[in-house]
């Protein structure tokens, strides 16, 4: 037992030892300090973090590689300025320089290496004009405005069916959506749109030919389903209407406008239109002004914008011109 | 509130006012200063690996000694001592303080003493029940049939309930028995100094070769009676059934007591122990109003012995049951009322310290020192799991941005996380050695709960919050308002211990 204590006590003088030794070195490697053996001396020095998405990249610190790949850190660096560049096999490099201070390190931690061969996929060879993407039915809309058809697929390109034939005689084409439900779309040219409903929509009760709302006197500059997906909102280049997308059907005028070719992006969450418009003040300056249009699918607001065509419309923001 | 009052309230407070202000200022630091606080965590942390690398290499000696001795014929080394030793005079007293155990405890604990290589009729036998418990006299006449005849002398004793000055406790049961044993020791006119007395948890299941260790250690020991004698305590009676946790921490508790058996300048008593009965008479007996007795104790016959007091250790097992429940929720409940026990070992502090203060003749230098050791285990104890565990993030998390930007930053988890890996080879370690204490494996026991046995060890980090630091606190937390714990016994399995 005596020996066991004799035992005892050389570990116990060693484990002090070691750790009165070891803690000073250990804080000032913590701290980032750096001790050189011929001046005897510590300098606080700064640490460089590299982080790349792929990692296992190669580093190279002011053009010397570096023994570890990405992810990495380079540590007692004296503070200045330092290149960096990282290189991965079959990527592009990373060039760059980073600056260094004492006790401080210097994050890369967001740098992307881009694959010389992107990864590009070609999905099909088909003639097509424009094309929607529907994320959530996770579906390709193809407008092929030669043959005047609109097909889709998924989003691999598979399973590709015809979904409407547009009218013969449509030309020109503008713009065109697919309405959210899913069962028609419009198409529009300056003075026409067309609301086309997709083949084998018999059992839902929709005609099987389109519906043409003609607008002979104005020029249509962009077209919104409604959230309702039954009205369509109009701008044209004098009025914000709405309007039913049913044979013979009547706009509604919700706002007149100033200015031809105003901007606009509805907003199907918030049902409400943002277009631009401008307007003139009783000093003769025009503003271009935002505004924002409720647009409820309540029969009750609908009819109020009917008896109040510029009740809900909200400007966003003033500028004077020139702004 | 008089002086004296005053004193022990004041020494009650320290080690849960210390405990609490380490942890609070720890957390403070992290946020206002957490440059500070993250070079006390990684010093914390440096001296936390060089401290379980030391005592596991303690802990690697202990195990050795611990089997060198395994096969030893103690017996027979007591017949070879010399006479004027007096090992034919010499007498085992052995008390089994029993709460409200059952007999499927106190059977399995009677009949290993049975086995005893030890003379039969120079062991004295006593049960100690509780009055209050409404089976006590039919399981003392059950066993009083059973065992009555295989040791020199058997008695039961029966601890009234509510007696002036005592507590629930099995302190104060124990201490009624021993003076019922001393009765019967005067009546068959046998020397105090011949009797060894041990008082053992009512589950522990000794050696055969227990009695013989405990004498010979007794018999060539300097200034025998100035003295405790302990053994390794394992928790092996049923440790293939008790589940993972449970099993993890009571192996865990046997290796600390290993590693304290060799560091003997601190080494205090501990559970199930053995002494001198002139020295236990002279001190008075077991507190009759303190719950961890078995520790106070030794210390009872330090200030007696004016600080020439120590604990042997006895490189042998007395076994006993791992705490456990039918769930593991409620054996997580089970174990950490356990340890909140055993923590309670806290209420040592203001009285060693306050009968340091009265007691003249020990050096100042020893007062101190053990004084510093007994405080000094307590805080850490409660505050080291906390540390590592909790308190090693809150830098980063509090730092900010600023923060984030230094090299100390990015280089605390680094180290912390290297140095922890470095402790997996003490882990090795731990696991190989709780291997070679396991009973044989029982039949109907799969073969997978041996790879259990090893795949359970990656629990350690919950474990040691749970029945690390929590316990500690709660107990310190407890004695700092003066909220005194009552003894509640351990549930261990379908028993209550």
């Amino acid at each position: 037992m005596l020996n066991f204590q004799r035992i005892r006590g050389v570990l116990f003088y060693l484990s002090v030892f070691l750790f009165f030794a070891g803690l000073p070195l250990i804080i000032s490697f913590a701290l980032g300090y750096k001790f050189n053996a011929h001046t005897l001396k510590f300098s606080k020095t700064g640490l460089i973090f590299v982080k790349t998405q792929p990692d296992g990249a190669k580093i190279y610190l002011n053009g010397k590689l570096i023994p570890q790949r990405s992810p990495a850190s380079m540590q007692e660096l004296v503070p200045g300025v330092y290149k960096i560049s990282i290189e991965l096999a079959q990527h592009y490099p990373w060039k760059g320089e980073v600056d260094v201070e004492a006790g401080k390190v210097s994050r890369l931690d967001k740098v992307i290496l881009f694959p010389l061969r992107p990864n590009l996929q070609q999905l099909n060879q088909e003639r097509f004009s424009s094309f929607h993407i529907d994320t959530e039915k996770k579906l390709i809309y193809y407008l092929d405005r030669e043959n005047k058809v609109v097909y889709r697929s998924d989003l691999e390109a598979n399973n590709f069916e015809d979904v409407a034939s547009l009218p013969e005689k449509f030309t020109q084409i503008a713009g065109w959506q697919v309405c959210e439900d899913k069962r028609k779309l419009f198409v529009f040219n300056p003075h026409q749109i067309s609301v086309v409903f997709f083949d084998n929509q018999g059992d839902y009760g929709y005609p099987d030919y389109p519906v043409f709302l003609d607008y002979p006197q104005e020029k249509i500059a962009s077209v919104f389903w409604h959230s309702d997906s039954y009205h369509l909102i109009v701008l044209t280049d004098k009025h914000v209407q709405v309007i039913e997308s049913r044979p013979r059907a009547l706009p509604v005028n919700l706002v007149e406008l100033n200015k031809e070719g105003a901007a606009a992006f509805y907003d199907r969450q918030e049902n409400a239109l943002y277009f631009s418009d401008s307007q003139r003040s009783p000093d003769g300056s025009f503003y271009n002004n935002l505004y924002k249009l409720n647009l409820s699918t309540s029969s009750l607001l609908l009819e109020r914008l009917m008896a109040q065509p510029f009740k809900g419309v909200k400007s966003i923001r003033k500028e004077r011109p020139g702004e | 509130m008089n002086k004296r009052v005053f004193l022990r309230r004041a020494l009650e407070i320290i080690p849960g006012g210390l405990s609490w202000g380490v942890i609070i200022s720890l957390i403070l630091l992290s946020i206002v200063h957490p440059v500070a606080s993250a070079i006390i965590i990684i010093t914390f942390d440096f001296y936390w690996i060089i401290r379980t690398v030391y005592l596991t290499t303690l802990l690697i000696m202990a195990h050795h000694r611990l089997f060198q001795l395994r096969r030893e014929d103690w017996l027979q080394r007591c017949l070879g001592l010399p006479k004027d030793k007096g090992f034919l005079r010499l007498y085992q007293l052995i008390i089994f303080p029993v709460y409200n155990e059952g007999l499927e405890v106190l059977r399995p604990s009677l009949s290993a003493l049975s086995r005893s290589h030890y003379p039969e009729e120079r062991i004295i036998v006593v049960m100690a029940f509780e009055e209050r418990n409404i089976h006590a006299h039919d399981n003392a006449l059950i066993l009083e049939k059973e065992f009555a005849g295989r040791f020199g002398a058997y008695l039961s004793t029966f601890h009234p309930d509510g007696l002036s000055g005592e507590a629930r406790t099995k302190g104060a049961n124990a201490t009624w028995s021993a003076k019922a044993a001393r009765k019967f020791i005067d009546s068959r006119k046998i020397a105090y100094e011949d009797v060894i007395v041990s008082c053992f948890d009512a589950d522990t299941c000794v050696e055969p070769q227990y009695l013989g260790c405990l004498s010979y250690h007794f018999l060539t020991s300097d200034k025998k009676h100035q003295a405790s004698y302990q053994p390794m305590p394992v928790y092996n009676n049923n440790i293939w059934q008790a589940p993972s946790f449970a099993r993890l921490v009571e192996i865990s508790s046997s290796f600390c007591q290993l590693i304290e058996s060799m560091r003997l300048e601190k080494f205090v008593t501990f559970s199930s122990h053995s002494m001198s009965f002139k020295t236990l008479v002279e001190v008075d007996y077991w507190p009759t109003n303190m719950i961890s007795d078995d520790s106070v104790i030794y210390w009872k016959g330090y200030l007696h012995y004016n600080g020439d007091y120590r604990v042997v250790p006895l490189y042998i097992t007395v076994s006993m049951d791992v705490a456990y429940s039918s769930n593991i929720w409620r054996t997580i409940v089970v174990q950490y009322k356990q340890k909140r026990r055993w923590a309670w070992g806290v209420e040592n502090f203001p009285f060693v310290v306050d009968g340091f203060i009265k007691n003249k003749d020990i050096p100042l230098a020893n007062k101190l020192r053990r004084s510093f050791h007994l405080l000094e285990s307590h805080v850490t104890w409660a505050v080291w799991a906390f540390i590592l565990v909790v308190i090693g993030y809150l830098p980063i998390l509090f730092g900010g941005a600023f923060f984030s930007q230094m090299a100390i930053a990015y280089n605390l988890p680094k180290i912390t996380g290297l140095l922890f890996r470095f402790t997996l080879l003490t882990s090795l370690t731990w696991i190989f050695l709780s291997w070679t204490i396991l009973p044989p494996k029982p039949k109907g026991v799969s073969v997978f709960k041996n790879v259990l046995l090893v795949l359970e060890w990656v629990f350690v980090p919950f474990i040691i919050l749970i029945v690390g630091s929590f316990p500690a606190i709660d107990a310190q937390s407890r004695l700092m308002f003066a909220k005194y714990m009552e003894f509640n016994p351990t549930l261990k399995g379908d028993k209550v211990l």
